[in-house]
């Protein structure tokens, strides 16, 4: 019948193949890394819808006004649908100063991205404000 | 043979097996990585050619207002403007089918120069609008007809403000409204009963939010009449470097009217040139932050018709049909929001890796 010697060499083989397979497993959080190029495109297209709203002002205006519902309306037109979004404003101290959420979802989603852009009213007596806009896909 | 012997051969032939099928199961797991990191590149490359395609001027600088012309270089950017993403109100016109000077894919694409990528162009407004009739009263001298007016955006309603205008043979009137929070508008219309013919209800919608953010709708009805012939019945209406080249379908049409219209404002056109096939009527270049509709009424074998384009002419598609390439290569798309002519629209870029057209 079969020696000990034997034994340990499908022994040998059983954990050689368990080496591979943990190299595999370790291989799929390894692909799970966020997706830069969606990333990208999200930081563009944020960027891109800010300085179009803030173009004549009417960022500026709405911020002033506090006119949160226009803002997110706004929002809602420039972003594609499949796009979530939450805006947030800060004054000049750094406090929060939209009341309301400007968003279009309390759901999570991925390859979240954060843009912080720099607005200044056309009013008469200036006021900066900062505006971190956070976009996500859909998971 | 000794024992020993068997047990090797046995355990090299399970280690071979396993490793062969270990290779071969790392090799399918890792392949959309290595596809991925291949074409990560392609992504990247693609969106520096839509802003190219955008923020380029193209050669010569006023290809689109030059009606014959075939660019030697292939970009929308308006020339006249310094900011970006700015759009040439002509050369977006001419990527749509409709206009006699457009240009096909296949010359947008030895224009653009890039021979390994298909590329496909979509503008539209930033919001839908849509028209429905709703109800028809007939009095003694006029009839009332009853539209809803609805502007959404993805099923979403949207705020704005209305301003319609109805035209039948040389009558003109306009309303203006508001959509409630559900996105929807009522809107009468009175026509006398003298006219007839097909009736057109113009409706531009600005944005509450945003009045730069423009939508329209176009409503064809017949009034005392029996129903309207498809649009481009009787004429084609051909915009180019604000000029109207209207072609006559019959030598024997009477013009009414040609008319522009914007949200604020609207003119009658002044006749440039005309001869039996084509007419030419100048454009007026408006400041208002709106696409212009151009509407012709007329008389065609005591038959009242009345027809329509937009300038710039969007919503348009053009390129390559991407549900038909079937090459398994990676097709991505960008979304930017252009102006033109103070207006905003979206428009989408689709490109991929793909033969010529």
């Amino acid at each position: 019948m079969f020696d000990n010697k034997g034994q340990i060499r499908i022994i040998e083989a059983f954990l050689a193949i368990s080496v591979m397979f943990s190299v595999l497993v370790l291989n799929v959080p390894m692909s799970s890394t966020p997706d830069l190029e969606r990333q990208g495109t999200l930081k563009k297209l944020g960027t891109q819808v800010l300085i179009k709203l803030d173009n004549n002002g009417t960022l500026g205006k709405l911020i002033e006004s506090g006119n949160w519902t226009a803002l997110r309306q706004a929002m809602n037109l420039f972003l594609p649908a499949c796009v979530f979004y939450n805006l947030t404003v800060y004054d000049e101290n750094m406090q929060r100063v939209n009341a309301q959420e400007v968003s279009n979802s309390n759901q999570e989603g991925s390859e979240a991205i954060v843009i912080q852009y720099l607005c200044a009213t056309q009013s008469s007596d200036t006021h900066f404000y900062t505006i971190k806009l956070q976009l996500a896909w859909p998971k | 043979m000794p024992a020993s012997s068997i047990d090797t051969f046995l355990a090299c032939s399970i280690m071979i097996v396993l490793v062969l099928s270990a290779i071969v199961s790392t090799s399918n797991t890792m392949r959309p990585s290595m596809n991925e990191l291949l074409h990560r590149n392609d992504a990247e490359r693609f969106q520096q050619l839509a802003q190219y395609l955008l923020l380029n001027k193209g050669a010569p600088i006023n290809w689109g207002s030059l009606r014959d012309v075939v660019p030697d270089s292939l970009g929308l950017a308006d020339s006249a403007s310094s900011q970006p993403y700015q759009l040439d109100i002509d050369k977006v016109s001419r990527l749509n089918s409709q206009n006699i000077y457009s240009l096909s894919y296949s010359q947008l694409w030895q224009s653009f120069g890039v021979s390994d990528v298909s590329f496909r162009i979509e503008i539209k407004t930033l919001f839908n609008l849509s028209t429905t009739l709703i109800s028809t009263t007939n009095g003694v001298n006029e009839s009332t007809y009853q539209f809803e007016v609805y502007a959404e955006k993805s099923g979403a309603p949207v705020l704005a403000r209305l301003h319609s205008y109805i035209v039948v043979q040389d009558y003109i009137n306009s309303f203006a409204s508001v959509t409630s929070s559900n996105g929807h508008s009522s809107i009468l219309v009175t026509i006398p009963n003298s006219l007839n013919g097909t009736a057109i209800l113009l409706t531009f919608a600005k944005a509450e939010s945003n009045p730069q953010i423009v939508a329209y709708d176009v409503y064809t009805f017949s009034h005392n009449s029996s129903e309207p012939l498809p649009n481009r019945t009787f004429t084609k209406l051909n915009p180019l470097n604000y000029i109207l080249n209207v072609t006559f379908t019959y030598p024997s049409e009477e013009i009414l009217k040609t008319l522009v219209f914007t949200y604020n404002y609207n003119f009658s056109l002044i006749e440039k040139s005309r001869n039996a096939q084509t007419a030419e009527y100048y454009i007026p270049r408006l400041l208002d932050a709106s696409p212009m509709l151009l509407v012709i009424t007329g008389i065609n074998q005591s038959s009242s018709f009345a027809e329509w384009s937009s300038y710039p002419q969007v919503p348009l598609e053009t390129g390559a049909d991407f549900d038909k390439l079937d090459n398994g290569a990676k097709t991505v798309s960008f979304s930017h929001i252009v102006t033109i002519n103070s207006a905003l629209y979206e428009i989408v870029t689709k490109w991929s890796g793909a033969e010529s057209p």
